[in-house]
Formats: structure tokens, sequence, C-alpha cells
């Protein structure tokens, strides 16, 4: 803390971050539907307003890493902030999840006259959910537990130990993703194949892209943890990583007892 | 004058199908009858109340839609 500041309270230095972020997700929008509809230039805007928020998202949380780690301006009132905030962003995710989980048991449960009253609808080959499916909800568990075995060497100062730690929830998180684009390559039936496929892939489709997502999280984690930027005091980041990855991990249980077990047998 | 009485009948209530919307019913009575015809053969006269049963409930755009995809081989119910 700044010897002349006497409350332990971050007050942030002004940024162009939030402005860029909106700019990028403006042109994203607009370019977004634009490209949709075969306008001139949409592809164009698109790709410019996606590259602007991927640059906005590095370069803002590498001023947030700087004030946190180098500068310390994370006290411990101020570690509630993200603490905090992360709570309900996952439960958000977690709405947003259901509702796809939603829809595909709106769709089999009582399946329409449109599709003959059956489901799997006729002409659908489903997937052997004692096959790829159970091999790899068992790798992503074991991935949620080998994220918890690195918080207990964080806690416990054995740094070296929770690099490896974090390694092994990563390769897990991969192994995980092969398998998932594995199966996608060789499903029979694809996203446009009746609302099973629609559901199916919108299900399974952003489950796993929210492990990608909490692969990545727990990548820059792993390097962070190398760096030595984690200390058994100090490692917000890597707690709100370690949420992630439950919640994806706990979201899992749920396309492969209702999608793939009950709707596959 | 002779007296034509004259009787107008629908399909009997059923209780798999116990809501106001009787779609089910009538396409479950489509694919029953298909189902005795099947079964039974053409002019077996067990099969002629499920004829009357969905010809009471369906709308004749359907039935003229579900005989379409049965000729064409995409019908998509249990037949």
């Amino acid at each position: 803390m700044i010897e002349s500041q006497r409350h332990s309270y971050h007050l942030v230095d002004p940024s162009p971050w939030p402005i860029s972020g909106s700019l990028g997700a403006l042109a994203t929008t607009v370019g977004g539907v634009m490209y949709m509809h075969s306008f001139q230039g949409g592809a164009t805007l698109l790709s410019l307003g996606l590259i602007f928020i991927l640059y906005t998202m590095f370069v803002w949380w590498r001023d947030v890493l700087r004030e946190s780690t180098l500068e310390g301006h994370h006290t411990k009132v101020v570690q509630l902030g993200p603490r905090y905030g992360s709570i309900p962003f996952i439960v958000s995710e977690v709405m947003f999840l259901f509702a796809f989980f939603r829809a595909s048991s709106h769709s089999s449960l009582a399946p329409t006259v449109e599709i003959g009253g059956i489901w799997p609808p006729k002409g659908i080959g489903v997937l052997d959910p004692r096959e790829i499916p159970f091999l790899n909800t068992p790798i992503l568990l074991s991935s949620g537990a080998a994220v918890t075995w690195a918080h207990h060497a964080i806690l416990a100062g054995k740094e070296k130990r929770a690099v490896y730690a974090l390694v092994a929830t990563v390769s897990l998180a991969l192994v995980f993703t092969g398998f998932q684009g594995m199966e996608y390559y060789q499903a029979p039936f694809t996203i446009s194949d009746s609302i099973y496929g629609s559901t199916f892939f919108l299900a399974t489709g952003f489950h796993g892209f929210h492990v990608i997502i909490g692969t990545l999280f727990l990548i820059i984690c792993g390097i962070r943890q190398y760096l030595g930027h984690l200390t058994k005091e100090h490692h917000v980041g890597f707690e709100a990583a370690a949420w992630y990855w439950h919640f994806v991990d706990v979201v899992r249980l749920f396309p492969f007892v209702s999608i793939y077990w009950w709707g596959g047998i | 004058m002779a007296e034509v009485s004259i009787e107008l009948k629908t399909a009997p209530a059923d209780f798999r199908f116990p809501t106001t919307n009787q779609t089910r019913h009538c396409f479950t009575r489509y694919i029953e009858f298909h189902r005795c015809v099947a079964a039974k053969g053409d002019d077996s006269s067990e099969c002629q109340k499920f004829a009357n049963y969905y010809r009471s409930l369906c709308p004749g755009e359907w039935v003229e839609r579900w005989n379409e995809q049965r000729d064409n081989g995409t019908f998509p119910g249990p037949l």
C-alpha cells in the first residue's frame, strides 16, 4: 500500500479498456448481423470486433495482474470484490446452460406428433452412453479432483507440487476435449438432424465451450503458479478458476444422465 | 313420412389422453388403425373402429399429410 493512503481500498486509475471493450462489442454485434445477412464488409467488421474484444481482454487482465501482483493494490478487503463477484457470474452460467438442458428435456419427455411421438426421432442413431460419454465423465471429474490437489498444495505452500497438480488438471481437461471432438467427428447425426441434433449439439457444445474457457483459465493459473504469482495467502485468481472448474464438472452430469444415458437407451 | 335417424358419434373418451388437446389421441388412433390393418389384413372388420376414431378426431389435412408420408416412407411414427 502507498504510504499516504490511509485506507485499504483500491482507487483505480482511469483506463481506456471499458470503452475499447464496448466499441469491440458494438463492432461484433453490428458486424455479426451484417455478416449473417450477407452485407458487404460484414465479415471484416465482425473479425475486427472480435480482435478488438480479445485485445481488450488481454490488456485489461494484464493491467489487473500488474495492480494486484506487482503493485500490491489487492488488499484483503479488495480481494472480496472478485471473490463475491465470481459467485453470481457462475450462477448466471448455470442458468444459461440450464436453459439448454430444459430445451432438451422439453423436446424429449413428451415428443411431439411432428417427430412421431417417439424419442429419439426415427432415423437418429444415438451414441452408446457406455462408450465415450462414460469414459469422459470420470475424466472430467478426475480433473476436478486434481484441481483440489493443486488447491491443497498452494495452501500448504508447496509451489512445485501445485504446478504439477495444475499440469495434471489441464492434461485431463485436454483429454476430455479431445474425446469430445472425436465423438462429434464420429457422430452419425448433425446439428441439423431434427430436434434431437439441435438440442444435443446445443447442450453438449455449450458445455464443451465452457470446458475450453475453464481450461484456458487453469492454464493461466498454472503459468502464474510457475512464475510464483500465487501465494498461500493470496490466490484469488486460482480460487475463481477452481470454482469455475467445479461448475463445469458438475454441469457435465446433466447431459451425461439426461441426454446420453436416459436419451440414448 | 318415414323418419330417418342418423347416429352421430365421435371417438369415446380415452383415459390415455385426458387433456383438452386431443392431438396425441388423434395421432395414436391413426397409428393403431394402420398397425391393426398390418396385423389383421386389409378387410378385417376389427380395424374399422380405429378408422372411425381417427377420422372423427383428426383434421383432414393431417391425415392427407400422414398418408403421403407413409407412401414416401417418411412417416415418423412407430408403425
